[in-house]
């Protein structure tokens, strides 16, 4: 079903010789090579200034881990930062970056599609340290409330549109979850399924639950 | 003098045991009652007016009498079309054959009984590709004498029907519920063979006046569950090899908020630790395997003349929503399990290999190095009690009370002369549909079989056209959680009435 799993990874010729040491400099070289650059490895060259090489993500720069991430939830976000539809409501400033990111150095749909498929091949990681909590509670209001479209174990649902959860770091999740909850993600009325995650997020009693949840999330994958 | 001496000594030692016995004993503070005598237990279910069953006459069957037209259906038939052509009021005799069908009915007094020659049943076989093989909503319903395999839902499943009997029927490998009357008042289970099933082989949900009798069930994850119903008594069954043997719940999120009055008497519950192989995250899931008897926020159950052995984590366990797993609350459910009674029961080498909390707990209890565990309890239970309690070994039931009473003998059961229909207001087929079919998988907020309404809410917000549409013919979604069977024999126009009900219920 998860069409990361059966994705062949895309060959990456590492051209390392280049330090990508800050955003003017991936810029600076996305318009040097963008137009030459068909394969997807190239056009993620911009991205791993934030979200690492290997697309694991970097807390510190409050950029999410997106390494084997569902191809069409990538194509999907990146299109709404794209149409404006993510990213663009005052209090969401890092969505802000990348909105502004994702519409600067990407030059058309073919691009984003590339991209997401070069993100989705790319092997999960989980890096982000565990977040603690009551496991058991975070179990049961996992699977009362999230489980159905995220998975029993926190991988994702391509069909129901719901992306994998397992190696996002606490403080993003806990940033989206209020985002979607305050009406400042999944507002659009074309952006479906952040409605759906909106109006989901809506019904969970507390902040303790949330907490619970992540530390429930933080356990899958890694072993026990 | 010599003899006197003797006689002394004797007197002298006899003293010193007797102090010894006396001592211990008065330290212990040990109650002994007899079951055999006392007073009996009087708080269970009355009948009051016209309901009332007569003194001395117990009431053994509620379907009516039976009914004069009788139709007969042979191998290579169909059970179906002879029900689609039966007029309210037949039996439907089925000779012995292989019946590969989903038989509906959908009107009242509709009997069906198979035929048994020489050995012989008639058999439904779902060659686990059908769904179900029995769904009934009509009331004064029998089944009989069947025999049901292979299955991938419910064996019989009853849709708001009153006036149920399902009995001697031989149900096995056939999905996620054997038997599961929903939403129906006043029905008999007895004397069914059941096993193999992946959530509970009998299932007695939404349900009020039950009696679930002298049925042999196996090899399921839950054995025997009453759950969000009132007034059942569960007595001389047979319960073994399951994960979790007799069970009373309360499942939250469900529109009946409550579980009440339950009597689990003389039923052999042995050796239920089957491996649970219930959908990973599902309510049932959450059961440890090497449970006897569980309950869950049920209020008033009895516990009596049970021979309860070698459940291996524990003979009873007793618990409040906040301990069980896979349990999302319900603000509207009590989570207790209040005034628990336990009689006499025998009870034998149960909790031989427990599962950690209920070790921590005997530590807590002082029981340092306990082998074995018979009763154990988490959460609060007020106004429980127990007779004769020395003879188990418990965990936190320390502050259950004397029970004022020993046995349950004055109860004889609680089934009801046929009630009346369940009353259906015009505008409601919607709400009554989502409570007699939807509810019997889908719970508000928390996953039970299929997913939380609360998520199919907002998965299909402003599309009830779109839930139709699926519900008629649904697709695999999810690959851990049990495909949904599809409800095509609703019609369109009950299709979207459920669908618009479901899409705006408040739990």
């Amino acid at each position: 079903m998860r069409s990361s799993n059966k994705r062949v990874a895309a060959p990456r010729p590492r051209a390392r010789g280049i330090a990508f040491t800050s955003w003017i400099g991936t810029l600076l070289l996305m318009y040097g090579v963008g137009c030459f650059a068909a394969e997807g490895d190239k056009l993620f060259a911009p991205c791993v200034a934030c979200h690492g090489n290997k697309g694991e993500g970097n807390a510190t720069l409050n950029a999410p881990a997106i390494a084997g991430q569902d191809a069409a939830y990538v194509e999907r976000q990146l299109r709404n930062f794209r149409n404006r539809r993510r990213g663009i409501d005052k209090s969401d400033t890092f969505g802000a970056q990348m909105q502004a990111s994702a519409t600067a150095m990407i030059a058309d749909d073919a691009a984003v599609t590339k991209i997401a498929s070069y993100v989705a091949s790319l092997p999960k990681t989980i890096n982000a340290s565990p977040a603690s909590g009551d496991l058991r509670n975070g179990n049961n209001q996992y699977q009362g409330k999230c489980g159905a479209c995220h998975g029993v174990t926190a991988e994702g649902n391509p069909t129901l549109k719901a992306p994998r959860l397992t190696g996002l770091d606490t403080s993003y999740m806990k940033r989206q979850f209020a985002h979607f909850r305050d009406g400042v993600r999944g507002t659009d009325p074309q952006d479906m399924p952040g409605r759906q995650m909106a109006m989901m997020a809506k019904t969970l009693p507390n902040e303790r639950d949330l907490d619970d949840i992540i530390a429930f999330i933080h356990r899958q994958g890694r072993p026990k | 003098m010599k003899k006197g001496l003797v006689v002394g000594v004797l007197v002298a030692a006899l003293a010193f045991g007797a102090g010894m016995l006396f001592g211990r004993s008065g330290k212990q503070d040990l109650k002994i009652s007899s079951s055999t005598q006392g007073a009996s237990y009087s708080g269970g279910f009355k009948a009051e007016g016209e309901g009332a069953a007569p003194p001395g006459a117990a009431i053994r069957s509620v379907a009516g009498p039976a009914p004069t037209n009788v139709v007969v259906v042979k191998d290579g038939e169909s059970i179906q079309a002879a029900v689609k052509a039966a007029p309210k009021g037949t039996i439907i005799r089925v000779m012995p054959g292989t019946y590969h069908e989903t038989v509906y009915i959908d009107k009242d007094d509709i009997r069906i009984i198979g035929v048994i020659e020489a050995g012989r049943r008639a058999v439904l076989d779902g060659e686990k590709k059908l769904n179900d093989a029995i769904l009934y909503s009509g009331n004064n319903f029998v089944a009989e004498n069947l025999e049901i395999r292979n299955y991938k839902g419910n064996g019989i499943m009853g849709q708001a029907g009153n006036n149920f009997e399902i009995r001697n029927n031989v149900i096995a490998e056939s999905g996620v519920y054997g038997i599961f009357p929903q939403l129906g008042k006043n029905g008999i289970v007895e004397h069914n063979v059941v096993s193999g099933i992946a959530d509970a082989a009998i299932y007695i949900g939404m349900s009020d006046n039950i009696l679930v009798a002298n049925n042999d069930v196996f090899d399921s994850v839950a054995g025997i569950e009453i759950e969000n119903s009132r007034h059942a008594i569960v007595e001389h069954n047979y319960v073994h090899n399951n994960s979790g043997g007799l069970l009373a719940f309360v499942t939250p999120g469900l529109p009946i908020k409550d579980t009440v009055d339950v009597i689990f008497r003389n039923n052999f519950v042995v050796g239920n630790n089957h491996p649970n192989f219930g959908a990973p995250g599902s309510t049932v899931s959450g059961i440890p395997a090497g449970t006897g008897i569980l309950i869950m926020a049920a209020d008033d159950v009895v516990i009596e003349g049970n021979v309860i052995s070698d459940n291996k984590v524990s003979g009873i366990i007793i618990t409040d929503h906040a301990h069980a797993q896979n349990i999302t609350t319900d603000p509207e459910s009590d989570p207790n399990s209040d005034r628990v009674k336990i009689l006499d029961n025998v009870m034998l080498r149960n909790g031989y290999d427990t599962i950690t909390e209920a070790k921590a707990l005997l530590l807590a209890d002082g029981k340092v190095g306990a082998k074995n565990l018979d009763i154990v309890r988490v959460g609060p239970s007020p106004g429980s009690c127990i007779i004769n309690r020395h003879q188990y070994v418990t965990a936190g039931v320390g502050d259950f009370a004397e029970c004022d009473f020993t046995n349950t003998a004055n109860t004889v059961n609680y089934l009801l002369p046929p009630v009346p229909p369940r009353e259906i207001k015009p505008g409601e087929r919607g709400k009554v549909v989502y409570l007699g079919i939807c509810t019997g998988c889908h719970t508000y907020n928390g996953r039970m079989i299929g997913p939380p309404v609360q998520v199919i809410q907002a998965l299909y917000m402003e599309n009830p056209q779109g839930l139709a549409d699926f519900i008629a013919k649904p697709t695999k979604k999810r690959d851990d959680y049990p495909e949904m069977p599809p409800q095509d024999y609703l019609d369109p126009e009950t299709r979207l009435a459920v669908a618009k009900y479901m899409l705006q219920v408040t739990n």
